[in-house]
């Protein structure tokens, strides 16, 4: 085994295209897992960790550029306000000493579907900024997921940065597992309301082969839902909107829970992120609702 | 490879060091430090906690060769070195440890400790979280923060009491 | 007076060195030794046809390779079957290295030794093992049906077979009660399986001396000294030249207790042939497939009882599941029978156990040891009662107990020791008082109302049990004061973080009169006690500690003979306060312990000032006397044993009050309570954590905890990741009160407390859980997956 360390982005594109089949490493909370338990000995490790300009995000207009390196401890520290969701799922990323060195992108490398970011990028239309030496292309987050632990990158592609629009309206994240720490989903879903477009954004996690989108929750619930009266949410509404996220999913059974139990809890945790997210949007508060003009840094880096 | 790396204060470099090796490993078999455990080698039980520039992480989950030029802190390194405990090995045990930190004397005050192989993790968690704590955290914040280390002796609860002792004893922040 | 130390919440003397990294684990010793890995079968069932290694030879580094062809005369029988019973007619264990069948995943093959673990795995991976693959058995009705076989010769998958029946006051069998009662309830449960999993997990290390033609070992084990008599019949070696220590043990509970595994005896064997230091440490997915499991129990429950709940008759058939070997017996089993009954009296009783070999990970003692699922039956059935009468739970259970004024109390069974299961002491009915008091029992009806009407369901349970401890043979104790008036404490039985050096220098420095700081205490090394029996059945306190205690009165009866010699004064005047022995109320007249120790051993040669003290010049010595008086020994030492006739029964019940979420079936445990019984307390806080952890444990395995295995007997969850332990979000604050009634039938009055807080977890949550639902809970674990599955099904 080889162990590559660039010292610079340029440096890590060019190692990447020598050696297609080199393995990147951020935060090593999977890699590492992988080689430890010997179920499999990449034939060389990419060490991304020492790039400067990956660890670094960037606010450029109404997006957040979140460069590849952004542990989810400062994703949650430093960009709570604009990015709520992600923010929340990355809370319940594994335990503080594995979001201390885990990153948005590498559970993208991963694309596990049960992967806690997938669901709040989906509801979010992240896109992924992927580069090589051939030059950089974006990547909608709809069509990153390619299947069971794959995803869109050529072999010789990084990915660079994750690009998240700013909440435009309430976000909200939840999951269920058997345990409250540590624990892989059992299901989980994310809601965005993209207030001023009148839309509806979801992301659905653990209950399918790849993270998935609820598109006919979305518009339905974008076309049932009160946006210019207000009004309180009619519980058939909620109820309806959950049991179509429900129906997006094609859970199976396995041991961290039932597929009927998933289809059932995916419905419930659908209906209330959305009672959440509506009460917020009806009080005018959750994430960033003035539409980008809000407080805090512009850039972060570490 | 070469590995060059301090640890605990003290410039060491570690040879011979397989590339997927872990920053655990290189630790407990290279360097002599067999504070931190292994007892998952997959993060999930936070015996083999150390800072790495300040961050506590999973030791087993750092790669040796990204530990290259940076800085380690592992149990070992928070008591003060230069008072060696009563007791090196298990048959002795004089009570009277000098040196230690406050947190380290919370753990012995509040008997948090059973078997002790999940210790050396907790003891280091515990001492990131109220390095950044203002005043006594809450019994959530506590729990939260200990979520990471898999105890299967104590049921916790004394290490909770040991927290809340040490931030106690620690006082607010300077 | 700081030497009165029993019963004092006294800070544990191990912690400076585990809390700042210095604790010494079987994995932080050998620095430098080889190290083994091994193959193990990744098929529940099958048979091998080959095994090729010649690829793994090219490994750099690579030392040796063996199989069970090469395991040399004793290493190529089965491992021992350590605890044989008439009723187990069909016990069974391993090879070693298996022998042209493996009957589960992740039993060892082959043994490979290299220059370090990496690349003893290396060469494992490119050793290809041939096998024709058998029919896996795999779930317990499956292999009672008897239709494919674990073990060729043992028809039925039927390893033991055991009834055990006490007739009712009148002389009815349980089947002739439970008729004619006025009611009667027949219902099944289920106990899945789970494991001790401490987080270190088992190890050995072996250095052969070649000069002096010994051999030292150390594992990570709950009995060094039955290790020790292992690997010299093993291994053909004269008992004095094998020595085992147990160092820092990260933890046992049950697992570790068991002896030889195959690789105590394979190392040590290695090591001597290759004549190098040879080391193994288990990693996370080995323990997971290689070492023990337990739990797993299927029970046909039959009741008759009268109007106020009264029990009329019992009968328990219990179906358990053994795995593939039996080296433990079937101790499990029979404390699931014997412990089932708890606190009651419950009339004719029939109890009746098939256990089953499996295609999986044996099934050995676990914390509680088989009495979760005996307590999980018997508090099912006290609810399931309450329910049918319509009657407070509490109250069926109050009026089943055996009284105060009734101990000592025959159960009229045959419990784990081969001895009658007979209480020594307890207070039932104020253990209840006290934890409805504690969790406000009464009350709760109000507060679920209020919950109820908040939309929110809450639930209340209640459990109860008694735990036989301190099982004999015995245990002993060797302690000695030295010349500089230091007390060196040994006992033979090992530490797995249960404060064994503090509660031990408890009990010495109580004993002598002696500061604690000036007392050390070794254990499970045989260097320094080569008799015990080893650390499991809540029995180290008990054992030990009497055995202690009676060796430190020996101690201390020698040093008031010699210091009343020196002091001119009658022993019986004598007392001991702070390491002086001085005649009562008259502090002048006194000696130092440490110079009663120089003179309790006549020397020749003065080595230091001390010495020549003892020197046979150095005093007034009558010329018509030995130095060494007759019937005397030199030196200031006692060794004595402690063996009771029986056990000692703890006692002890918890309360829980849960929280189920309506929509997404999720449980939260609002409240846990316990009232614990465990006799005269020696170190409040070292109970208390035993407790806490038992507890914990036992919520894990309520709520959290199983083994899944598919039907070709693979594990499907054996990490860290899949097999849900608690963390401390899962484990609530733990309130605790504790009720003393001394044991009778031990000097100190002690009971064993390591186990209890597990056992009854799984009944008490069940019981809230089904309060909070209303639908019977009758199969533990339960996750929210489960408990969606059940509203489904109602």
């Amino acid at each position: 085994m080889d162990f590559l360390r660039p010292r610079t982005w340029a440096e890590a594109l060019d190692l990447k295209a020598a050696r297609p089949e080199a393995t990147p490493i951020q935060g090593g909370t999977d890699v590492m897992v992988e080689i430890n338990l010997d179920k499999g000995r990449p034939a060389a490790l990419l060490d991304l960790t020492p790039i400067p300009e990956l660890r670094e995000w960037s606010r450029e207009g109404d997006v957040i550029r979140l460069g590849a390196g952004v542990t989810y401890s400062r994703l949650i520290g430093e960009l709570e306000a604009r990015l709520p969701g992600l923010a929340q799922a990355s809370r319940t990323v594994g335990s503080p000493q594995i979001r201390n060195r885990g990153t948005v992108a590498g559970n993208l490398g991963a694309a596990s579907p049960a992967g806690d970011s997938h669901p709040p990028l989906l509801a979010c239309d992240a896109v992924v900024e992927a580069e090589s030496v051939r030059g950089a292309r974006l990547i909608p987050i709809g069509e990153f997921y390619t299947g069971v632990k794959r995803n869109a990158l050529a072999p010789d592609e990084l990915i660079r940065a994750v690009r998240v629009p700013v909440a435009r309206g309430p976000q909200y994240f939840s999951k269920i597992g058997t345990r409250n720490a540590m624990v892989i989903a059992v299901c989980s879903f994310s809601i965005a309301l993209h207030a001023a477009e009148r839309r509806v954004g979801t992301g659905v996690g653990s209950a399918a082969p790849t993270p998935r989108r609820a598109v006919a929750a979305e518009e339905f619930a974008a076309a049932r839902l009160d946006w210019r009266g207000r009004s309180p949410l009619d519980p058939d509404v909620a109820g309806r909107f959950g049991e179509l996220v429900a129906g997006a999913a094609a859970p199976i059974d396995d041991v961290r829970g039932r597929a009927a139990y998933r289809t059932h809890a995916l419905a419930v945790l659908a209906r209330r992120a959305l009672g959440w997210a509506w009460a917020d949007f009806r009080a005018g508060t959750g994430a960033d609702s003035s539409a980008g003009s809000g407080g805090g840094d512009d850039r972060g880096s570490q | 490879m070469r590995v060059n790396l301090t640890v605990n204060g003290r410039a060491t470099a570690a040879d011979d060091v397989w590339e997927g090796e872990s920053l655990l490993y290189v630790l407990r078999e290279r360097l002599g430090l067999p504070g931190a455990k292994n007892a998952c080698e997959q993060g999930e039980c936070g015996s083999c906690t150390v800072y790495l520039d300040g961050t506590p992480v999973c030791a087993c989950l750092v790669a040796a060769g990204q530990a290259e030029g940076r800085e380690v802190v592992t149990v070992e390194g928070l008591s003060r070195g230069d008072a060696p405990l009563p007791g090196a090995g298990p048959a002795h045990g004089d009570v009277s440890g000098e040196g230690l930190h406050e947190v380290q004397r919370a753990f012995l005050d509040a008997g948090a400790v059973q078997c002790g192989f999940c210790t050396p993790g907790l003891v280091v968690q515990a001492h990131a979280l109220l390095a950044e704590a203002d005043g006594v955290p809450s019994d959530a914040d506590i729990r939260e923060a200990l979520a990471g280390n898999l105890c299967r002796c104590t049921g916790y609860e004394k290490i909770l009491d040991a927290v809340r002792l040490a931030a106690t004893r620690l006082g607010p922040p300077p | 007076m700081t030497t009165r130390l029993f019963g004092e919440p006294v800070q544990r003397r191990e912690d400076p060195r585990l809390i700042t990294g210095r604790g010494r684990y079987l994995d932080d010793l050998g620095a430098g030794a080889l190290a083994a890995a091994f193959v193990r079968s990744p098929h529940a069932h099958a048979r091998i046809l080959d095994v090729d290694v010649s690829d793994a030879l090219d490994v750099d580094g690579l030392v040796a390779i063996y199989t069970w062809e090469d395991l040399p005369g004793a290493l190529a029988e089965p491992l021992p079957l350590l605890i044989p019973h008439p009723a187990l007619t069909h016990g069974r264990t391993a090879y070693p290295l298996a022998r042209e069948i493996v009957r589960h995943v992740g039993e060892p093959v082959v043994m490979v030794v290299a220059r370090d673990r990496y690349l003893a795995e290396d060469a494992c991976a490119l050793i290809r093992v041939g096998y024709e693959v058998l029919k896996p058995v795999v779930g317990l009705e499956e292999a009672a049906g008897g239709a494919h076989l674990v073990h060729d010769d043992v028809p039925g998958n039927i390893g033991a077979h055991l009834v055990q029946e006490v007739p009712g006051p009148g002389g009815e069998t349980a089947r002739e009660a439970v008729d004619a009662a006025p009611h009667r309830l027949e219902f099944r449960l289920d106990v899945e399986r789970s494991a001790c999993t401490p987080l270190e997990g088992k190890g050995v290390y072996a250095r052969w001396d070649a000069d002096d033609a010994s051999l030292r070992v150390y594992s990570s084990t709950q009995t060094s000294t039955s290790v020790r008599m292992a690997i010299a019949a093993k291994l053909g070696l004269p008992l004095p030249k094998v020595e085992v220590v147990a160092p820092d043990v990260g933890g046992g509970f049950g697992v570790k207790i068991v002896h030889p595994w195959p690789e105590e005896i394979l190392v040590p064997w290695a090591a001597r042939l290759l004549n190098r230091e040879l080391k193994w440490t288990e990693d996370r997915r080995e323990h997971f497939v290689s070492s023990s499991h337990e739990r797993g129990q299927v029970q046909h429950v039959r009741v008759g009882f009268d109007d106020d709940g009264r029990l009329l008759g019992l009968e328990v058939e219990i179906l358990h599941d053994h795995g593939a070997y039996t080296p433990y017996g079937i101790i499990v089993p029979i404390i699931t029978s014997t412990q089932l009954l708890g606190p009651y009296k419950v009339g004719a009783y029939r109890v009746e156990f098939s256990s089953v070999y499996t295609n999986t990970v044996q099934v050995t003692p676990y914390r509680g040891a088989g009495r979760p699922q005996g307590v999980f039956c018997m508090e099912r059935t006290m609810d399931k009662i309450a329910a049918y009468l319509g009657r407070d739970r509490t109250e069926v259970r109050a009026a089943n107990f055996v009284q105060p004024d009734e101990f000592p109390y025959d159960q009229g069974l045959t419990f784990q020791d081969g001895r009658p299961l007979i209480y020594d002491s307890g207070d039932y009915p104020e253990a209840l008082r006290m934890l409805k008091e504690l969790i406000g029992w009464d009350s709760f009806p109000e507060e679920k109302a209020r919950a109820a009407a908040e939309g929110r369901r809450i639930g209340i349970g209640v459990g109860c049990y008694v735990e036989g401890t301190g099982v004999g043979p015995y245990e002993g104790g060797h302690v000695q004061i030295t010349s500089d008036g230091r007390v060196h404490v040994s006992t033979g039985l090992t530490s797995q973080g249960q404060g064994h050096e503090t509660v031990f220098a408890q009990i010495a420095a109580t004993e002598l009169g002696v500061p604690i700081e000036r007392v050390s205490v070794v254990t499970g090394d045989t260097r320094r006690f080569g008799y015990a029996v080893g650390t499991f059945a809540s029995r180290a306190a008990v054992m030990s500690g009497n055995a202690i205690a009676l060796a430190c009165r020996k101690v201390r009866e020698k040093a008031l003979r010699i210091a009343a010699e020196a002091l001119e004064a009658d022993p019986r005047d004598l007392e001991i306060t702070d390491g002086m022995v001085h005649v009562a109320g008259a502090p002048s007249a006194s000696i130092p312990l440490a110079t009663v120790a120089v003179l309790s051993n006549p020397l020749r040669y003065a080595f230091d000032e001390e010495a020549k003290r003892a020197t046979q010049f150095a005093g007034p010595a009558s010329d018509d006397r030995p130095p060494v008086a007759e019937g005397e020994e030199p030196g200031l030492e006692g060794r004595d044993y402690y063996s009771p006739v029986r056990s000692t029964f703890a006692a002890g019940m918890h309360a829980a009050i849960v929280e189920t979420d309506p929509d997404t079936a999720e449980i939260r445990i609002l409240r846990y309570a316990v009232v614990h019984d465990c006799g005269r307390l020696i170190n409040p806080m070292i109970v208390e954590g035993q407790i806490h952890g038992g507890v914990a444990q036992g919520v894990g395995g309520a709520l959290y905890e199983k083994m899944v295995y598919d039907e070709h007997g693979q594990l499907l969850n054996a990490s860290f990741m899949d097999f849900l332990m608690p963390y401390a979000t899962e484990i609530p604050r733990i309130e605790t009160a504790h009720l003393e009634t001394p044991s009778p039938l031990n000097p100190l009055g002690i009971k064993g407390a390591g186990e209890a807080g597990v056992i009854p977890v799984s009944a008490v949550l069940a019981a809230a859980i089904e309060d909070a639902e209303g639908i019977p809970i009758d199969r533990m674990p339960i996750s929210p997956s489960d408990l969606h599955t059940l509203r489904r099904s109602r």
